[in-house]
């Protein structure tokens, strides 16, 4: 009911009249001081980074252009954004997981576009690539839905309705314990609940520094997980931009694992990404080492880099730049590092010993390693020995290096610190097959982890 | 039979989310035929615990899903997705006439829930742990707003739903008990209604109570905020709540409600006079009181029988905003349903019944909250009164009944408050099961 000229009428009558107003001068009629905003809503609106959420729109004019935008903060403070364009329903709604984007940062019916999609926001740094450091805290998503077919630079003007929904890499009640013991540098996360669980051992790349986030998501799913730290940590010994330690420092670490009271010792897997997966296999390859499965993703089998058998200081890298390669934009792709041919041959692990299933994860637009090369090598090595059956494919087109977990956004070419020379470097993968790939890999990481660990 | 552990896996979806969402528990890897007891523990602000706990036996599928599975003993049973949390119930030899409630709102619930080998009924520290995980159930969704209200002599909190606005208002009271309780209003904010939990009987003035200025002053802090749709707003009441809310959407001038929610209340009080008189008048009829052989006080009678007199009732055929009442049949504490059945007669008469949509509950008690709170038959109540008293007040309700009421009827709000306050309206009962 309103109160029009002092009588008390209906509101649906008002509505009415408002119509034929609206119909004599035209235009669509999005709020008025009679009519309040349209609702945006977000389910579930605490999730975890590998959920999925419903995002939708309602009480909206119906068939009328919409923009849903979303944007986020890093935790080095740079803005993150991606938008989609829609056209409402006949009742007036707009649903991600039904409709399709006509427009923006991604196309078509992708439930989880918004997230995927985000890019660094315009006059946002050079090079970025997002990365959570404080896996502690969420990621805050601000989501709104504005008038039109709208980039987000026009949302003052056209925000219709919001809402905030937050995004963890940690379930409640998981733990997150820093780890500095025998040398070893490393954080390790533990599921809520009694324990003893089955663990993972968590390497990434030459990047370096201790990227924690795998791991809190695999204590999130119910896994004791060790985030290892091996190359650019101020706790690791040696120049942060080599690799200075060896083989006794990774069996430290797998042992650690064993010993810990919280995990099953015979109950452990490791995971590598990029370089972290030669450091895998070579981890899996000593005879008292007895990993439940491997899981290998977009890395080489063997190394230009002499790793020693003792704790040590490694050969220089800059022998892999005769094999760097550069794009007409001055990015340089480390690819044919790690072609076979290019690898010593006695870095190349021998992988007799191998006893448990290996699952090896290649993006076929990968600039970064040549996975798909290395992916047969392993293969043809394994089916030499009669191990054929424990090796297992996954392979992706259009999918770059950094398969991540699912939703988010993956950088195509981003700025490499660790080198001496500020460098771009390229990382290859599409938008929508990568994220693709991480969703369909991420499901079959947690199957094979379930099916090896578990049971 | 044995179950080891690495197997079990216990996964609660979603692990953190708001207290009216529902979760799926889900347990796996287990053998078929395997018992075991899912066990849920809350800790409360004041330090008491509150656990639920219910028997499933896995099947040839190897997995237990609260969902889909019946519970075969324990706080509840049968298939109850949520049954939880509703049927927590405080510890074994915790104090009498306990009752839940999260005064700060700012903070979550935390629910652990633990799943034990067997069918366990006490004891459960002592038992073999299988697996748990924590859960996380909030009142204020991220990006609400919580505003403390300085205005004037107001006791009162908004939440602010999270966005650019406008949002339809809301005027959010409570009952006898006073104190100012924020929870509901952060949940409506969590839905997009910007909501104002006010406490209007513990003033900061004493000695006197406040009378319809208060509720006119509330009201103008609303339609003057810049984000708040000063032609969109809402009054909700619970208990004496739904009564004062009766009196204002008819009565004050100042008031212009777009419509008005009364959850288990009356409109019998005095209508002349101030707010004070309806106190006198209950003291008047206090003899009419009853104990049960529990000795707890059942008030519903002091207000039967439902007068004649019209200056001893609100006239609800006056009013001009659609109305829902809530109604729990079993209501001991207000003769809630004698009084929905009077209202609805004097607007038939009226001619303003299309406004009227009453949801009548049986067995659902008078502490009809957001779903899935824990079901509290009586409790130690402390009125405000002067001198106050304590005492155990029987509320009513059956467990089972008054969880599922509680869970439709707020559906069924915010279905009503949203269609009143954000989309057409229309006109007439939406929901009526009379």
């Amino acid at each position: 009911m309103i109160a029009l000229g002092g009588k008390m009428i209906p509101c649906y009558t008002v509505q009415r009249n408002l119509a034929c107003i609206q119909r004599t001068v035209g235009g669509v009629h999005w709020t008025s001081s009679c009519r309040p905003a349209p609702l945006l809503t977000a389910s579930p609106v605490c999730a975890l980074i590998d959920d999925k959420i419903s995002i939708r729109g309602h009480f909206l004019p119906p068939r009328c252009p919409v923009t849903v935008c979303a944007q986020m903060q890093s935790d080095d403070g740079d803005l993150w954004e991606a938008f989609a364009h829609f056209n409402t329903n006949l009742d007036g709604t707009v649903n991600l997981t039904r409709d399709p984007s006509v427009g923006g940062s991604y196309l078509g019916c992708e439930p989880m576009g918004l997230l995927w999609g985000l890019q660094p926001a315009p006059g946002a740094r050079e090079g970025l690539r997002l990365r959570k450091k404080k896996v502690e805290t969420p990621y805050v998503m601000l989501m709104s839905l504005l008038k039109g077919h709208v980039s987000p630079s026009e949302r003052p003007s056209t925000e219709l309705a919001a809402v905030t929904a937050e995004r963890w890499y940690m379930a409640p009640g998981v733990r997150r314990i820093e780890i500095r013991q025998k040398g070893v540098v490393g954080t390790l996360f533990l599921p809520p609940g009694p324990g003893p669980f089955p663990a993972m051992l968590d390497l990434w790349g030459m990047g370096g520094g201790l990227v924690e986030y795998r791991s809190a998501l695999f204590a999130s799913r119910g896994y004791a997980s060790f985030s290892l730290a091996y190359i650019g940590h101020k706790d690791l010994p040696g120049p942060q931009n080599r690799i200075n330690v060896g083989d006794p420092y990774f069996k430290s670490a797998f042992q650690l694992l064993q010993d810990h009271p919280q995990v099953y010792p015979d109950r452990i897997g490791i995971i590598g990404l990029s370089f972290g997966v030669y450091l895998t296999l070579r981890l899996a390859n000593h005879s008292d080492i007895k990993p439940s499965c491997l899981i290998c993703i977009n890395g080489p089998a063997g190394s230009t880099i002499k790793l020693r058998d003792a704790d040590d200081r490694t050969e220089q890298m800059e022998n892999d730049q005769k094999y760097w390669t550069y794009d007409d934009q001055g990015n340089v792709s480390f690819r044919a590092v790690s072609l076979p041919a290019n690898l010593s041959p006695e870095s190349k692990v021998k992988l007799e010993h191998l006893t448990c299933p290996l699952m090896y994860i290649v993006g076929e637009d990968d600039l970064s390693a040549s996975s798909i090369e290395n992916a047969n090598l392993i293969e043809e090595t394994l089916s030499a020995t009669g191990k054929s059956q424990l090796f297992t494919r996954l392979s992706y087109p259009g999918a770059g290096h950094l398969i991540e977990p699912p939703y988010t956004p993956n950088s195509r070419v981003s700025l490499w610190s660790v080198k001496p020379q500020k460098l771009a470097t390229l990382w290859g993968g599409h938008l929508a097959p990568h994220a693709a790939a991480q969703e369909d890999s991420w499901k079959k990481i947690l199957e094979f982890m379930e099916t090896n660990l578990r049971h | 039979m044995d179950m080891k552990q690495h197997c079990v896996k216990l996964s609660v979806q979603p692990s953190r989310g708001l207290v009216d969402e529902k979760f799926t528990v889900l347990v796996q890897n287990l053998l078929p035929g395997f018992q075991l007891t899912i066990h849920a523990l809350h800790q409360c602000e004041d330090g008491h615990s509150w656990e639920a706990f219910a028997h499933y036996t896995a099947n040839a599928t190897s997995i237990v899903n609260v969902s889909q599975d019946p519970s075969l003993g324990g706080t509840y049973s049968g298939v109850e997705p949520m049954g939880l949390l509703w049927s927590l119930r405080p510890v074994p030899g915790s104090k009498t006439g306990l009752r839940l409630r999260k005064m700060n709102v700012q903070t979550p619930m935390g629910v652990t829930i633990s799943v034990y080998q067997g069918h366990q009924k006490e004891g459960f520290l002592d038992q073999v742990l299988l697996a748990s995980v924590v859960v996380e159930r909030w009142y204020m969704a991220p990006g609400v707003r919580r505003v403390p209200i300085t205005e004037g002599r107001l006791t009162a909190t908004l939440f602010l739903p999270s966005g650019p606005g406008p949002f339809p208002g809301l005027l959010d009271l409570w009952g006898w008990g006073g104190k100012l309780v924020e929870y509901r209003a952060a949940l409506l904010a969590s839905h997009g209604i910007a909501s104002m939990a006010l406490d209007y009987l513990t003033p900061k003035e004493t000695g006197r109570m406040v009378d319809n200025d208060y509720f006119e002053t509330a009201y103008r802090v609303l339609e003057q905020h810049p984000q708040i749709l000063g032609s969109r707003i809402a009054m909700l009441g619970l208990s004496f709540g739904a009564g004062v809310t009766l009196r204002m959407a008819v009565y004050s001038k100042g008031l212009k409600l777009s419509c008005a929610v009364c959850i288990n209340g009356s409109h019998v009080q005095p209508i002349d006079g101030p707010l004070e008189q309806i106190m006198t008048y209950f003291n008047k009829n206090v003899e009419k009181t009853r104990f049960d052989e529990d000795n707890q006080l059942i008030c519903r009678d002091l207000m039967l029988p439902i007068p004649t007199d019209p200056s001893l009732k609100v006239d609800v055929g006056r009013l001009q905003c659609p109305l829902l009442l809530v109604v729990g049949e079993d209501d001991q504490n207000w003769p809630t349903y004698e009084s929905a059945m009077d209202m609805r007669e004097m607007m038939e008469r009226a001619g303003n019944s299309h406004l009227l949509t009453v949801l009548s509950y049986k067995n659902a008690g008078h502490l009809i909250q957001p779903p899935f709170t824990p079901f509290t038959r009586a409790s130690t109540f402390k009125s405000v009164t002067i001198p106050p008293f304590t005492m155990m007040a029987l509320w009513g309700g059956e467990l089972v009944a008054h969880s599922r009421t509680q869970e439709d009827a707020w559906r069924k709000t915010l279905v009503f408050l949203r269609e009143n306050l954000y989309g057409d309206m229309k006109p007439g009962a939406l929901f009526s099961n009379l």
